[in-house]
């Protein structure tokens, strides 16, 4: 009987080292091009950033104008940075959880390309000033086919491995991964062929782009995130889903209900005024999965405070899970019937997106990305500063510039709805938010200076070959990095 | 939970809304149906056309691929929505000089044909523009008496706007807290050949030489320009305040 369950586990053993290794070049390409993506789009919050409050700054370079400059910092978080991270994430954890080896990592290489070509074209695209004017879709229209088509391509295994796994349970993460990965295509197809495809409808084309601003945030990195989490958690602090039921609740109460979210941002626009009430009531909604999701995961870590401390991969993580809660909360309060006016038209809108982007779904990435790649790349990494480092200025970062965004947007919608004090009043209300940003987006580049560095070491495969894994524990020796210790011993790293 | 319940709850919980909230008015608010004047309540008869004027489509491409609408609105929002219709020149004017009457009214679904997206916009950083092209030439007018002819007061505002693209911190009254970028590339210099152009820019530049608009420039000034929504619209859609109507609601 011991001996059944020893080769039980050895055999898993094996599987799962040949699934990291199946997946390795797959996994690292979404993560090292994210990473790449995520310096762009923060050298370009910078200057956008920078802009508002020095608007001589890089003046008179077309390419470098502010319109232009935010919408392509923008477009390379969501589509360089966050999806990216998102399929890496996709298709490690479908994979392991499926239990199923890739057997298509070079055609998910190829489209993973295509999908970095389109992207590629498409900034570039904004920046040259061929955007297309729509908010948070401005990628010039020849972008969106290709980068659909790429999707499919990178995603279309994940779905498979999913149809072919083993009987028996399905694990929560897998609900959550498999429906953003229906999602994304459902709702960036949607956006796209009617915008693009059928002309004539401007106040429609504004729903629409509304509705998506809404529905990539919430139903594609909110569920990859919730989806990530709830492997994370219980995998690194050994013990189950805190309640598993609460964990299903909060996977349909999502679903329900952010589709209808998304709308409110054209309240008292010559819409259907159902529309965007309809859409500030289900975007305050959204607190409830939020809570659900964050709390049953925070109480799942709460039993092992130790290794939350310790573990790189935790701490990143449940500082994404309790974003998610103050994402939650934000979306009540901001879109509560007295508030949304003062908000509407405010920074505090770019303040929702990075929290939901960068201080949910990034935290996530970010501790996701710590423990996949030393089991991909069978290396540990290499410094335990680094990640301090990279943890405490993104936490500083992130936060500062949520913060400011939420509250600096209602400061500055109340000068708007002053209707009595002339508009620089309300105009002149951007400025020190704006100065605060930039100094946010300076901190945030710093911290992931340190990240970079760190993973394009792990990259080209210089990590420590060591079966420790890096811990955040002050060393009693004095070697900063963490143990040595024998190396792994299920079978060579590279390829046969 | 199995993948046929999965499957089913995702596409009828999705499906609904993607219908309800994303196709079904898209393609509804796609050909407004027409609205008439009625009789005995409105001073018109027949069906109301807006007005449209200037080089709308290729002047909003301008505008849209410069990102303008990052910082500026295009809409007055209904007054539960906010107080847009209570700033005095943002929906109409309080006091129009031409008619002497309050012209403000919030943004109808006229107010964006022609284009294939309605360029509402996502902050305010600056003013909201919906009703500029009437704004700017009131101002003017305002400042230069009642002696100023139309056209003069038309060339003044196109004027503005051009040197307000030029470099925004050059008029005196934005200088110190305007931060609307500069949008010089839109500019040509050049050498001045024979007379100076009608169309140079009044800024400072090396001598012999002179700042002109460019096609972009003029197809956004034209735009811009256009940008008046404050025509009178049948009662049957006019959703002011009571109190500003006067003699439709007594």
């Amino acid at each position: 009987m011991s001996s059944d369950s020893d080769k039980y586990l050895e055999h898993d053993d094996t599987l799962r080292a040949s699934i990291d290794r199946s997946l390795r070049h797959p996994v690292m390409f979404f993560f090292t091009s994210g990473a790449a993506w995520l310096a762009v789009a923060i050298l370009l919050g910078i200057v956008s950033s920078a802009k508002v409050h020095s608007p001589d700054f890089l003046a008179g370079c077309p390419w470098m104008t502010y319109g232009r400059v935010f919408a392509a910092h923008q477009s390379a978080l969501v589509y360089g940075w966050g999806c990216q991270a998102a399929f890496g994430m996709i298709i490690w954890l479908m994979a392991r959880l499926s239990r199923q080896e890739c057997r298509a990592a070079g055609l998910i290489v190829v489209a993973g390309h295509v999908w970095n070509l389109a992207i590629s074209l498409g900034i570039v695209g904004i920046l040259a000033g061929g955007g297309t004017g729509v908010p948070f879709m401005e990628m010039p229209a020849f972008a969106w086919l290709p980068m659909l088509l790429s999707y499919v391509g990178i995603t279309i295994w994940s779905m498979v491995q999913f149809k072919v796994r083993p009987e028996g349970h399905t694990y929560i993460s897998q609900w959550y991964l498999l429906a953003a990965t229906i999602w994304f295509p459902w709702i960036f197809a949607t956006a796209n062929i009617l915008i693009h495809g059928f002309g004539g409808s401007p106040l429609g084309a504004a729903a629409v782009s509304a509705w998506f601003h809404s529905a990539l945030p919430l139903m594609f990195f909110v569920p990859v995130g919730i989806g990530m989490a709830y492997y994370l958690v219980p995998k690194v602090t050994g013990r189950p889903v805190y309640n598993y039921s609460l964990s299903l609740i909060g996977f349909w109460t999502l679903a329900i209900i952010v589709p209808w979210a998304g709308l409110q941002r054209l309240t008292g626009a010559p819409i259907p005024s159902f529309l965007p009430y309809l859409g500030a009531f289900a975007t305050i909604l959204f607190g409830i999965p939020a809570a659900i999701s964050g709390i049953n995961l925070l109480k799942t870590a709460a039993a092992a405070g130790d290794t939350v401390a310790q573990s790189p991969t935790l701490r990143f993580t449940v500082t994404g899970v309790i974003s998610l809660l103050i994402l939650g909360l934000a979306a009540v309060f901001l879109n509560s019937p007295g508030v949304l006016k003062m908000t509407q038209f405010t920074i505090s809108g770019y303040g929702f997106d990075l929290l939901a982007i960068y201080g949910f779904f990034s935290f996530i990435a970010f501790g996701a990305i710590y423990f996949i790649v030393p089991r991909i790349t069978r290396r540990e990494w290499l410094s335990r500063r680094m990640i301090k480092i990279h943890f405490f200025l993104s936490v500083y970062g992130v936060g500062g510039i949520v913060l400011i965004a939420l509250f600096g947007g209602l400061m500055q919608g109340v000068g708007q709805e002053n209707f009595a004090q002339p508009w620089q009043d309300a105009a002149g209300r951007a400025f020190p938010y704006a100065v605060f940003t930039t100094l946010a987006w300076t901190i945030l580049s710093l911290s992931n200076f340190f990240f970079f560095i760190h993973l394009t070491f792990m990259w080209l495969r210089l990590g420590r070959r060591s079966s420790h894994p890096t811990l955040l524990i002050d060393p009693h020796h004095s070697s900063p990095h963490g143990p040595e210790g024998d190396i792994d011993n299920v079978g060579p790293a590279t390829a046969h | 939970m199995n993948f046929r319940q999965f499957a089913f709850g995702l596409t009828f919980s999705f499906g609904i809304a993607w219908l309800a909230v994303v196709v079904v008015p898209f393609f509804k608010l796609r050909n407004p149906s027409p609205v008439s004047y009625q009789e005995g309540v409105d001073t018109k008869t027949g069906i109301y056309h807006p007005k449209r004027t200037g080089r709308v489509v290729n002047g909003y491409e301008v505008y849209a691929e410069n990102g303008c609408y990052q910082c500026h609105t295009q809409v007055i929002r209904n007054t539960d929505a906010g107080n847009d219709l209570g700033r005095p020149d943002w929906g109409g004017l309080k006091l129009d000089a031409d008619t002497g009457q309050d012209t403000r009214r919030e943004s109808n679904v006229f107010d964006y044909l022609g284009l294939d997206l309605a360029p509402i916009g996502v902050t305010r950083l600056g003013p909201d523009l919906i009703n500029v092209g009437r704004r700017v030439p009131a101002r003017i007018r305002e400042a230069a008496g009642p002696d100023a002819s139309a056209g003069e007061i038309d060339g003044a505002a196109r004027d503005w706007f051009y040197l307000h693209l030029y470099n925004p911190r050059l008029n005196p009254e934005l200088r110190d807290w305007s931060s609307c970028p500069s949008y010089s590339f839109l500019f040509e210099e050049r050498e001045i050949t024979g007379e100076r152009s009608d169309e140079a820019l009044e800024v400072s530049t090396q001598p012999g030489m002179e700042i002109v608009p460019g096609d972009k420039a003029k197809a956004l000034v034209s735009y811009l320009m256009a940008l008046r929504h404050d025509d009178p619209v049948p009662a049957s859609m006019d959703y002011s305040p009571a109190d500003k109507k006067g003699n439709t609601e007594g």
